[in-house]
């Protein structure tokens, strides 16, 4: 703010954001998060792919191998019924990438615009807005998720619908916050000084210096959606049989945790390595981007 | 002080009044006719229009939500539909064990979280700190469902040492706990040895250290005292959330707690039970949250009113 006289400096002159386009390039260079963008590349083509090479029908039954253990046969053994493991867990991943996808975007659009829109505008809507995401922050995430379930019926679609609602409050807080840092700063008291319009600000100096910080925690919030999703699954409120999802073939498993191993280890490995995958590289995103928020 | 009580319980009593309005609204938001919902296909008309007539759904919505207010504030939540007792006791009676579940684990995450998290900035950039960092971020990255299915696989059924779960004894509660315990403490460790590294670089640390006082005494006697800030005010909003963790943990477990009731309430379609849990949680987490925020005042008298959470997102 104490930037010398604000009627001076030219919008050109303006603080140049964090530049986005090195950042692959840093991603790549540190071990940790190349690794992970690796994983994540393969989880990604396999969610396309996947279905193409599965081995067998994700549904079909072989009632001659029920429970059969790991085989050449069948790689990941079969279920209850005599399904496949590893074919319904190459559909799984693709169910998997379309939580990360929906559930995300609903989180990051809706949350991004109330946000900006408390911040920027501010007064009574503001606190209007704030007030509405302290209460509904005080309902715990997965709570919020199933409570949205209770109302809109069980099944995979609203269950990431669900868990991409309860995630806003969090979210809108948070851009609201780093919108009210890049509003109070001087670049744009400057622009606003020599009449630039609010559309304009908004959109060319707000939202681009509000990004880095929006990237880092939605790729964090992929995590939390794909974990949230399949913890809704293993209730029975997310996806119901015979969809072949990771969280809902736990939840079969653990019907046969004495009899066959294999069906309650692998959804749950797999879970776990994208999940991982995508936290270490919310977690290098944030080092480089927003290395402050650490 | 006082002023930053009273300010604190009042925006405290306008977010239960938003999570009294949520709650009332839920039967509302649902789309089509909850009381068809409820009732089924094959309800006949007379069946639907009892049934509206004793949930109020026939009134206009200001005067029915006054009446739930009046309601609750009596201690009346209303009748699950399904067991026709009434919803506060069906949740008072679930209550008492998902509390023991989340002290239990809360207990286990703050001995596991503060032990890796000292230990960790003690031997900063080492192995010892690298595998304990590496475990805090798988434990936010593994399933709490699935590790518990873990445990169960090898405590219960390979080793036999534990009870299958069903019960709600002291031997049930040990994998629950733990369960809930490891994953809680990954945020615990994360905050414990981001505060400790930076105290100890402080210069009475190094002062400590040249008069020649033992290791122990500078880690836990100067250093630790002054990095535990943070994480009591984390550790206060964990006490909540846990609360929302319990829910799935008690599933795998069969523990018979208020999440279980949850579950069970939704995939039903009870909707004043739902309602009433939503609620009781909410009420809860409001509690809970407003009196860590007030002892935390009381420990640290230099913070004021819209500094505590904000401070830490």
């Amino acid at each position: 703010m104490s930037q010398a006289n604000p009627a001076v400096i030219s919008p050109s002159q303006k603080q140049v954001p964090v530049r986005e386009d090195g950042v692959l390039l840093k991603l790549w260079q540190n071990p940790k998060s190349r690794y992970s963008m690796i994983i994540l590349l393969i989880v990604i083509a396999v969610g396309i792919m996947g279905p193409w090479f599965a081995p067998h029908d994700p549904t079909k039954p072989y009632y001659e191998s029920l429970l059969a253990e790991p085989s050449a046969e069948h790689l990941l053994g079969t279920d209850s019924i005599g399904r496949d493991v590893f074919s319904r867990l190459l559909h799984g991943t693709r169910v998997t990438l379309m939580v990360a996808v929906m559930a995300v975007s609903i989180t990051f659009i809706t949350g991004t615009f109330i946000g900006v829109t408390s911040a920027f505008i501010g007064g009574v809507v503001d606190t209007i807005l704030m007030r509405i995401m302290d209460i509904l922050l005080a309902i715990p995430n997965i709570i919020m998720a199933m409570a949205i379930v209770a109302i809109l019926g069980p099944s995979l679609t609203n269950a990431m619908i669900a868990v991409g609602i309860a995630g806003i409050p969090k979210y809108a807080r948070l851009t609201r916050g780093s919108t009210l840092a890049v509003k109070s700063s001087g670049y744009v008291e400057a622009s606003r000084a020599v009449g630039t319009s609010n559309a304009r600000i908004l959109l060319f100096q707000i939202m681009p210096n509000i990004m880095s910080t929006l990237l880092v925690y939605t790729t964090l919030q992929i995590g939390i959606a794909i974990l949230d999703t399949a913890a809704l699954s293993f209730i029975g409120l997310g996806a119901q049989p015979p969809t072949p999802e990771w969280g809902t073939m736990l939840s079969e498993g653990k019907e046969y945790i004495s009899d066959a191993w294999w069906l309650a280890t692998f959804p749950g490995i797999s879970i776990s390595i994208v999940v991982f995958s995508v936290n270490i590289l919310g977690d290098a995103l944030r080092d480089i981007l927003d290395p402050k928020s650490n | 002080m006082k002023q930053y009580i009273l300010q604190r319980l009042a925006s405290g009593l306008i977010v239960l009044l938003g999570i009294s309005i949520f709650s009332f609204a839920l039967i509302h938001l649902i789309p089509g006719d909850p009381i068809r919902i409820m009732l089924g296909e094959n309800a006949t008309a007379e069946q639907v229009h009892a049934l509206r007539e004793q949930l109020g759904l026939n009134q206009p919505l200001v005067t029915q939500y006054f009446q739930y207010l009046a309601n609750v504030l009596q201690g009346d939540l209303g009748t699950s539909f399904k067991t026709g007792r009434p919803v506060l006791s069906e949740i008072l009676e679930r209550f008492p064990a998902t509390v023991k579940l989340a002290a239990s684990g809360m207990f286990l995450a703050i001995c596991i979280g503060i032990t890796m998290g000292v230990l960790a900035a003690r031997f900063k950039d080492t192995f010892i700190d690298f595998s304990a960092m590496s475990i805090a971020t798988l434990g936010v990255s593994v399933p709490s469902f699935w590790l518990g299915i873990l445990l169960i696989m090898l405590f219960t059924v390979k080793l036999g040492w534990l009870p299958i779960a069903g019960g709600t004894g002291f031997r049930d509660l040990i994998l629950p706990a733990v369960t809930l315990g490891v994953l809680a403490s990954t945020v615990i460790s994360r905050l414990t040895r981001a505060g400790m590294v930076e105290v100890l670089s402080f210069d009475y640390i190094r002062t400590a250290r040249a008069k020649g006082l033992g290791e122990g005494a500078v880690l836990f006697i100067h250093a630790f005292r002054n990095a535990m800030i943070p994480v009591v005010t984390i550790i206060g909003l964990q006490i909540a959330s846990l609360l929302g963790g319990t829910v799935i943990i008690e599933r795998v477990f069969d523990w018979p707690g208020l999440g279980s009731l949850a579950i069970s309430s939704i995939a039903s379609r009870d909707f004043p039970l739902v309602q009433g849990i939503i609620l009781f949680i909410g009420v809860i987490f409001v509690l809970v949250n407003m009196l860590v925020d007030i002892v935390y005042s009381l420990i640290d008298p230099r913070i004021e009113v819209g500094q505590t959470k904000e401070g830490t997102s």
